[in-house]
């Protein structure tokens, strides 16, 4: 008999397992890649501001972003990209693996729903990012940050309208993976692009039209403007980014899904 | 059946003087043999896609822009042409960031490479490898060569043309442009001999692939000039090749200085080389000792 759609008994399987599997062995390379990446470049903003910058910034960007605050706003940014990057590198990547594992025909077999599936790894993602960002917000402490904040409530809803940007964006890209039976290309050219696009450490306006036109295809760029309103400013969520973000989210989670078992078949077919 | 010597084809009683001398010639042979051979290996497995061009012109150019985008705001405050007169002009300041992001890719396409040698070991060919009468500095040396020209071309390209259309370089002599080609060039392929001899002995490479991403951009001045790196992150950059070629290439190309003001750079840069190779005929040397006394092919 097939599981519900949202069977709660599905997520706590797959919360449970990768946490055992994690625990025996946790992928050291993907969190020393992303914490240093972080740390390397709220250090590049640190030191930077203080010999480029003279501990000043451009009139420009105080205008483009509403803070004096360069190295909070970097910070911010770095953290941002780190939670996405490595939420992408979880969740996005459980299909890609089970299918290098070959464990893939085995999943599809089994009555399990996909949903459940990958929202059990996205709750054991969520998790391990969490304790990995705050290893970089820790460094960025030490190192004299202090991100304002508009409210818990406002910081909570901030994180979750990012989480549902990194899972739609994870859905479509375990598709694209699976299809493609490659990771390090998609992952890599998704992560640059979104670096350039979404504004984690510069703010957007400085981009030409066109790429801050494509910018608004990516779920993250708006999920950032909410983040921006909440730790940058401290002005609180802007309303009406943060409808744009989780509607974009959503449509990236609906496309993942739809698209989803086409590449579950497609993978299945190639590997015989 | 006679047993021939693999360099020069003669058999073990022909004369010691026309077999030695055979073997040195031979040798060389041997060693363009080699080394051929490997970069086409190269060659065949990084252009089996179109999607290659993804990692050698899009990903470094993204990198780029971000990078531009990310410092702009430092650079654009008033007071800049005191504290770094380069940074005054934005599109000096994108040159400045654009020799370093290829500098990155140079000596980055070789840690990539280097990295690839643990597929031989997944793909069980390490073996083979380690059984042939290949020469084995021929082996790493042909391997990072041929990544790196490979992996460099396109964005190197890519480099001259903005260079020439953001119109910034000023060399103090056009032979300078040699100098900045070999400055990068040959601390490079030392560099990739010295990393692979590493790694062909490692069981994970992809630790140290982590290690060098960030680490080595941040410490060789790529993204910021090295006046803004603390004193100890400065010793730690002067042991990477990149700083050096960086420094050379940055003086000929932005700067317009001559061989005679790069010279203490240049030697440094020499040594380093030298050192580089060194270790990887030492890591090579260790590493097959060990292999032959313990049967496996692994130092760390």
């Amino acid at each position: 008999m097939l599981s519900p759609p949202l069977s709660p008994h599905v997520i706590r399987a797959t919360f449970w397992r990768t946490w055992t599997v994690t625990r025996r062995a946790y992928p050291w390379s993907y969190f020393v890649g992303t914490l240093m990446l972080g740390v390397f470049t709220v250090g590049l903003a640190h030191l930077g501001l203080a010999a480029i910058g003279g501990g000043r910034v451009a009139g420009d960007f105080v205008t483009a972003t509403g803070s004096a605050d360069y190295l909070g706003y970097v910070t911010v940014g770095a953290a941002a990209f780190m939670f996405v990057t490595h939420g992408v590198l979880w969740a996005g990547k459980a299909l890609i693996q089970e299918q290098r594992e070959g464990t893939l025909g085995a999943l599809l077999v089994a009555p399990a729903g996909r949903l459940p599936y990958l929202l059990g790894f996205a709750a054991f993602a969520f998790t391990a990012i969490v304790l990995e960002v705050s290893v970089l917000l820790g460094c960025a402490y030490a190192l004299g940050v202090r991100p304002a904040a508009s409210g818990p409530g406002d910081a909570a809803l901030a994180i979750l309208v990012l989480g549902v940007a990194v899972f739609g964006m994870s859905l479509v890209l375990s598709a694209v993976m699976i299809t493609a039976g490659e990771a390090h290309i998609t992952q890599n050219s998704v992560f640059l692009a979104i670096a350039l696009l979404s504004g984690f450490t510069f703010p957007r306006r400085y981009l030409p039209g066109v790429l801050q036109w494509l910018g608004e295809l990516v779920p993250t760029t708006a999920a950032m403007d909410v983040l921006r309103g909440v730790f940058t400013t401290g002005a609180g969520p802007a309303p009406g980014r943060t409808a744009v973000a989780l509607a974009v989210g959503l449509l990236y989670v609906v496309v993942g899904l739809l698209w989803l078992p086409r590449a579950e078949r497609h993978a299945m077919e190639r590997s015989y | 059946m006679t047993d021939r010597c693999l360099a020069c084809s003669l058999t073990p009683e022909a004369e010691p003087v026309e077999h030695r001398r055979a073997q040195a010639g031979g040798g060389l042979r041997h060693t363009a043999k080699v080394f051929r051979a490997e970069a086409l290996k190269q060659h065949r497995r990084v252009f089996g896609s179109r999607l290659v061009v993804f990692s050698m012109l899009v990903w470094p150019l993204m990198q780029l822009a971000a990078t531009y985008y990310t410092v702009r705001p430092l650079a654009a405050t008033p007071g800049i042409a005191g504290r770094w007169p380069l940074a005054a002009d934005p599109e000096r300041l994108l040159a400045f960031l654009a020799t370093g992001a290829l500098g990155f890719t140079f000596f980055f396409s070789l840690v990539q490479s280097a990295w690839h040698f643990s597929f031989e070991r997944v793909t069980g060919t390490l073996e083979l490898l380690f059984l042939s009468p290949a020469g084995r500095l021929a082996i790493v040396v042909g391997n990072g060569f041929g990544a790196l020209v490979q992996n460099v071309w396109l964005f190197a390209c890519f480099m001259v043309a903005l260079f020439t259309a953001l119109d910034v370089v000023h060399v103090a002599h056009p032979a300078m442009y040699a100098v900045v080609f070999l400055a990068l060039l040959v601390p490079a392929v030392a560099w990739g001999a010295f990393l692979n001899s590493l790694l062909i002995f490692s069981r994970d490479s992809a630790f140290l692939y982590t290690l060098l991403d960030d680490p080595m951009w941040f410490a060789a001045g790529v993204r910021l000039p090295l006046f803004a790196l603390p004193v100890w992150i400065r010793v730690f950059g002067s042991v990477l090749p990149l700083t050096g070629s960086l420094a050379v290439v940055r003086g000929a190309l932005l700067d317009g200085r001559t061989i005679g003001e790069l010279a203490p750079t240049l030697l440094g840069l020499g040594a380093l080389t030298v050192l580089l190779t060194l270790g990887a005929v030492a890591a090579l040397r260790l590493g097959e000792a060990n292999a032959q006394r313990t049967g496996r092919l692994r130092l760390f």
